[in-house]
């Protein structure tokens, strides 16, 4: 058994950012919404909605081959790990991911792959982001 | 810790960064820190509309760390009043300017041609807006939302409409979606400096000083904001939720305060909005309460063939724009909002507005001759829309002064005793009794938010108080409103942020204030404010109230002079309110 992080509702969500803001506190340690490992895109005017781009946890991750020294280890269960003494920062792992759900750490120039802990869910008021199990 | 203070020149097209740590640790933040910048860089006499008056953003030790802390503060000369302009609004923008690192923006000056400034950390650019000049409010966004290069769907976007080009000192600026710096002209003054629109991006991520106790005491906060009833009454109905509880006690202004109860409420209720309009909630960035209210229209524009518009709403607004002006239908009222919105007025006074002109229609004073053949008359939305087009494609001269506001209509065509404005401010939609008055005679920005005087005279029915506890509780109420506004969290989580919460919230990012230093702090500035109101020539003592409030019926029966003139004097009293003096009084 694993858990993933899906998005259950996206239609239910608001944009108020919690659940980036609570990665951010939980993993970096920090209070912002540019640490997250998931984005909350919006769109112009009250006519739009909100879109989340959370990472799926890919057999086979586009970031990880697009990485040209390696630094994304593919997990048995799926999605990456980071190793970082091997990253240089090209950020082509990020430029590989169509969904644009890695998330790119300007300051320290490494990307930030979810490990699918749950905590961006526990925050979100609205029910939309759920931990799933799988087999 | 917050020291950085974005000064831009738009004259010179320059800009510099300052550091100011002993502001933020005199002043803490928000409204109390903008103030003294108020009194450092606003010439209490400059024109509003010229290069000296400058506009402040603010944002406090709490913005973009804590649940809800989602306002900021922007101070400046007020075009409508000619005295403290102050406006608040939620949106993206408090958490951008975190993110940014920029804990104050005061913008100097007057560009030479239309421009708009994107802000990308603390790096500052001036673009040409002369291919956005006269777009509405809404398109704007949509249009510079594409043209940031930092990934623009991450900003905060700021920007007036036409009615600020204009300079109607009614013209609000307009945050993101559906949030505004709704109220004293902000707009205009944008406007005047040929300031089209504000982006705002950041890349930063702030290291809280003490890690376990700022978790700890976020999940506090955050529990209490989603998981007690705190806030629910703003998630569910929202504010709309007002007209049926306003109406049960008459207190819902109609028709111009001819009266406090509306026959249509049922149907403009935020029960009826949330059961046959209501699409969609959003929220301001970090507020998981989320109370912004999203309807939609959906009209047939040929055969089979429809547009579908949404529209945010508020009590406010159905107040403004409906009761006010005798419109029972739901759709006439999104309607009309929507038109206010794409101009990018404030609606409460544009609403207030168009009632003094039904009124004077209804009275005689104005004439077929003035309003060009338009008859303008309670309960007609076609006849409404077709005066904001008018004012909007800028037909004769009523239609320009329509948009100079109440005072400025009556001054110019009579009808003062049915004006309704207080400091040359509309009133928010409160019959309520002689508490809300008050507020809207002495509050610093003559708002209902100023403090809580409308919800003091609804616990006031059937439970007399002594005139003196009333004020008191006024006063009371209005310098803790400043350390809210000082913070910068939410009005509607005024109950979560009590003193305590509040000190723990701020020691665990390292900032001591004991609640007693904060309720000081609270005295203090609204002692201040009064300060460079006087400065400006404003005295509450001389507000005039409109002389048809004094035969109208509030929930608390009808007004007394004499109490009321005693009132304002209890509240200069118990505030402590001084003569007009410039000396920096620290708290």
């Amino acid at each position: 058994m694993s858990k993933r992080l899906t998005v259950a509702n996206r239609d239910q969500c608001v944009g108020c950012f919690s659940c980036m803001y609570a990665c951010s506190r939980t993993f970096r340690r920090a209070g912002s919404t540019n640490k997250a490992a998931l984005r909350v895109r919006v769109y112009s005017g009250v006519e739009g909605a909100f879109s989340l781009r959370t990472c799926l946890r890919c057999a086979e991750p586009d970031c990880a081959a697009a990485c040209p020294a390696g630094a994304l280890a593919v997990q048995p269960q799926g999605g990456v790990r980071l190793e970082r003494e091997r990253c240089i920062s090209c950020s082509a792992c990020v430029r590989a991911c169509v969904l644009k759900a890695l998330q790119w750490d300007e300051e320290e120039r490494i990307p930030l792959p979810c490990v699918h802990c749950g905590t961006c869910a526990r925050f979100c008021p609205n029910n939309v982001l759920t931990l799933t199990e799988e087999a | 810790m917050q020291e950085n203070l974005l000064f831009v020149d738009l004259s010179a097209q320059t800009s510099r960064l300052v550091r100011d740590r002993e502001l933020f640790d005199t002043w803490l933040g928000g409204t109390a820190a903008g103030t003294e910048l108020l009194f450092r860089h606003c010439p209490p006499d400059c024109d509003p509309l010229g290069p000296d008056n400058p506009v402040i953003f603010v944002i406090g030790p709490l913005s973009g760390l804590y649940p809800v802390a989602t306002k900021t503060v922007a101070l400046f000369k007020s075009p409508l009043t000619g005295e403290l302009g102050e406006s608040h609004a939620g949106g993206r923008l408090a958490a951008a300017l975190r993110e940014a690192d920029i804990d104050a923006l005061v913008i100097t000056g007057r560009a030479p041609h239309p421009i708009f400034l994107t802000l990308d950390n603390h790096e500052v650019r001036f673009h040409s807006a002369r291919t956005v000049w006269g777009k509405s409010a809404l398109a704007t966004e949509r249009i510079l939302r594409d043209f940031d290069p930092q990934d623009g769907r991450k900003s905060s976007v700021v920007r007036i409409g036409p009615a600020g080009e204009r300079l109607s000192p009614l013209a609000c600026a307009t945050v993101d979606s559906s949030r505004h710096f709704g109220r004293l002209g902000l707009g205009a003054v944008l406007g005047a400096k040929n300031l089209k629109a504000i982006l705002v991006s950041g890349s930063g991520a702030f290291v809280p000083e003490n890690l376990k106790s700022y978790r700890d005491t976020y999940q506090g906060i955050y529990d209490k904001v989603v998981h007690s009833g705190e806030m629910r009454k703003y998630h569910d109905l929202g504010t709309a939720g007002n007209i049926l509880t306003l109406n049960a006690i008459r207190g819902l202004p109609t028709r111009n305060f001819s009266q406090g109860y509306f026959e249509g409420a049922e149907a403009l209720s935020g029960e009826n909005f949330a059961k046959n309009w209501l699409v969609q909630h959003t929220a301001c960035a970090h507020c998981q309460c989320g109370c912004i209210h999203v309807a939609e229209i959906r009209e047939e524009f040929k055969p089979y063939h429809y547009r579908t518009t949404k529209v945010p709403y508020d009590y406010e607004l159905i107040y403004a724009l409906g009761t006010q002006l005798s419109l029972g239908s739901p759709e006439d009222v999104l309607r009309l909002i929507l038109a206010v919105e794409k101009e990018g007025w404030d609606a409460m006074s544009m609403g207030c507005t168009l009632a003094w002109a039904s009124e004077a229609f209804l009275s005689g004073i104005i004439g077929l001759d003035v309003t060009e053949g338009l008859p303008i008359q309670f309960g007609d939305a076609g006849g409404y829309l077709e005066v904001l087009n008018r004012i909007r494609t800028g037909a004769g001269r009523f239609y320009r002064d329509l948009e100079g506001g109440t005072a400025h209509c009556a001054a110019v065509y009579g009808g003062e005793r049915f004006a309704m404005h207080f400091g040359r401010v509309e009133p928010a939609g409160y019959l309520t009794g002689e508490n809300a008055l008050l507020t809207w005679i002495v509050g610093v920005r003559h708002s209902h938010l100023d403090d809580g005087g409308y919800g003091i005279d609804q616990k006031l029915l059937g439970k007399p108080q002594p005139l003196r506890e009333q004020v008191a509780a006024q006063v009371k109420d209005a310098q803790w409103r400043m350390i809210t506004n000082s913070l910068v969290t939410c009005l509607f989580a005024r109950s979560i942020y009590d003193g305590e919460t509040t000190s723990a919230a701020l020691a665990a990012l390292g900032i001591s204030r004991t609640p007693e230093e904060l309720r000081r702090l609270g005295e203090e500035t609204l002692r201040r404010k009064h300060a460079w109101k006087r400065a400006c020539g404003f005295s509450p003592e001389k507000v005039t109230i409109p002389e048809k409030l004094f035969s109208v019926q509030t929930s608390n029966g009808p007004l007394d002079r004499e109490r009321l003139a005693e009132r304002v004097r209890l509240y200069l009293e118990l505030a402590d309110i001084a003569p007009a003096s410039q000396e920096t009084g620290k708290p």
